[in-house]
């Protein structure tokens, strides 16, 4: 019979407050939609729960935790193939939208600009990105989640940069 | 050295993970090589405005269905005891229970049955073995289904819960059991006891009537968390029948904003 310890549950209580922002951020540039992301939290952390005893302790929960949104990504897009870009451009307007005095609203735009054309990255390309600049993740952290070497990682996130670059300039025009 | 096999220095050099020696290398490259000099300046600017894109807030709304999902799931799992535990338990309560409850007597019969099945077995190798065993097994299904009514009845919301969790192992949940469930899904006064109910009606969601009481049940919820949850299910099911019935809780006045966006949502979803 399985046998759970109190403190086991209540750790998951402690993971959530911790990581809940985190990983919402993640899943939001990774799919530009708010009401999916916290649903995809929600499925994070009841897998996290429901496999805990799959967790053997080594390398970092967090890493984990990552492994399972990929995993939980992978499955929303698996099925929904089509929707992605079409719900990027939307949430990249959506968040230009507000009343901000004009100067700001220059550089306001802009971003808005440069997250569409985050959104027209590969989804590998976007990932990588994601978790090295928003969450800020050390090239070598992300080398675990991934399962690359350190250089891979390195050299990858640096032709994200690259592409991204380049489709930021064509949209400037 | 060739100008791509600085690459991964470059990562390192606009997020800031170079090591002195690593620095030098790359200042020394770049120092000769225009074409490196002005493309590491332009990454590093987008690295800087990739930084200032703002990442929302998550809503209050993933808070409170997290811990209600925990909660649900601590007591689901705290109380796994074994069906023999059960009926223990049960039966220790059973004076109490006896006037409001005809149940109990039904249980006493079976557990009598059952035993008795069991000495019986052990006792005569007859040739209609196999029939006795049967009617052995279905005197169990039936123990379960009579132990899962029963429980939904408890006055302990982690009782209902288990009651709620014991579908699964009945194997034909019959008329009496959905009733049951569907009864339990419209009236407990207890959220974390409806949303288990969902889930275990979703898992018989093949039964028509199951499918039916979950669109009859839409109206009836009032809490968001149930709305949400039941607007997940009928997505899930691709019910398009449930349509109607979510445009009838549009028209409640004090529904919540997130469960009104999220009903909108699945009404597009569905038709
Ligand atoms: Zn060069």
């Amino acid at each position: 019979m399985l046998k759970v310890k109190a403190g086991d549950l209540d750790r998951m209580g402690m993971l959530f407050e911790r990581y809940n922002r985190q990983l919402y951020g993640f899943l939001f540039h990774m799919t530009y939609q708010r009401e999916l992301s916290e649903d995809m939290v929600q499925q994070v952390f009841y897998k996290m729960l429901k496999y805990r005893h799959t967790f053997t302790g080594t390398g970092e929960y967090i890493h984990w935790m990552y492994s399972i949104a990929r995993n939980v990504l992978k499955d929303h897009w698996r099925k929904n193939k089509q929707q992605v870009q079409h719900e990027g451009v939307e949430a990249a307007e959506t968040i230009a939208g507000g009343l901000v005095p004009d100067e700001a609203f220059e550089k306001k735009q802009a971003k808005a600009e440069l997250h569409r054309a985050m959104g027209k990255l590969s989804e590998s390309q976007r990932e990588i990105l994601a978790l090295s600049r928003f969450q800020e993740l050390k090239c070598q952290e992300i080398a675990q989640i991934l399962g690359m070497t350190e250089g891979t990682v390195k050299v990858r996130i640096h032709r994200a940069m690259q592409e991204l670059k380049s489709i930021y300039v064509k949209m400037e025009r | 050295m060739k100008c791509e096999l600085y690459e991964e220095l470059f990562t390192g050099w606009i997020n800031k993970e170079l090591s002195a020696e690593e620095k030098g290398v790359l200042e020394q490259h770049i120092s000769g090589c225009d074409h490196c000099r002005t493309e590491l300046e332009a990454l590093q600017q987008l690295w800087g405005h990739i930084g200032q894109i703002e990442t929302p807030e998550p809503s209050a709304n993933m808070s409170v269905k997290f811990y209600a999902m925990l909660d649900t799931y601590k007591e689901s799992v705290k109380e796994q005891r074994s069906l023999w535990a059960d009926i223990k338990y049960q039966l220790s309560n059973f004076w109490q229970w006896q006037p409001r409850w005809p149940m109990a007597y039904n249980l006493v019969m079976i557990v009598i049955l059952v035993v008795g099945g069991y000495l019986l077995f052990g006792k005569n190798k007859s040739d209609d073995q196999d029939r006795q065993l049967q009617a052995l097994s279905s005197q169990v299904h039936e123990l379960k289904q009579t132990m899962m009514l029963a429980l939904l009845e408890n006055p302990s919301a982690s009782e209902r819960i288990r009651g709620v969790s014991y579908t699964s192992e009945i194997k034909h949940a019959d008329k009496q059991v959905i009733d049951a469930l569907l009864a339990t899904l419209n009236n407990d006064p207890n959220v974390n006891v409806r949303l288990s109910t969902l889930d275990a009606l979703t898992h018989l969601a093949g039964h028509p009537e199951v499918r039916e009481g979950l669109i009859k049940s839409i109206v009836e919820q009032d809490s968001p968390l149930m709305q949400l949850a039941i607007a997940d299910v009928m997505l899930k099911l691709q019910e398009k029948r449930s349509v109607n019935s979510f445009k009838e809780l549009l028209k409640q006045k004090d529904l919540d904003h997130g469960v009104r966006d999220k009903i909108k949502q699945t009404i597009t979803q569905l038709i």
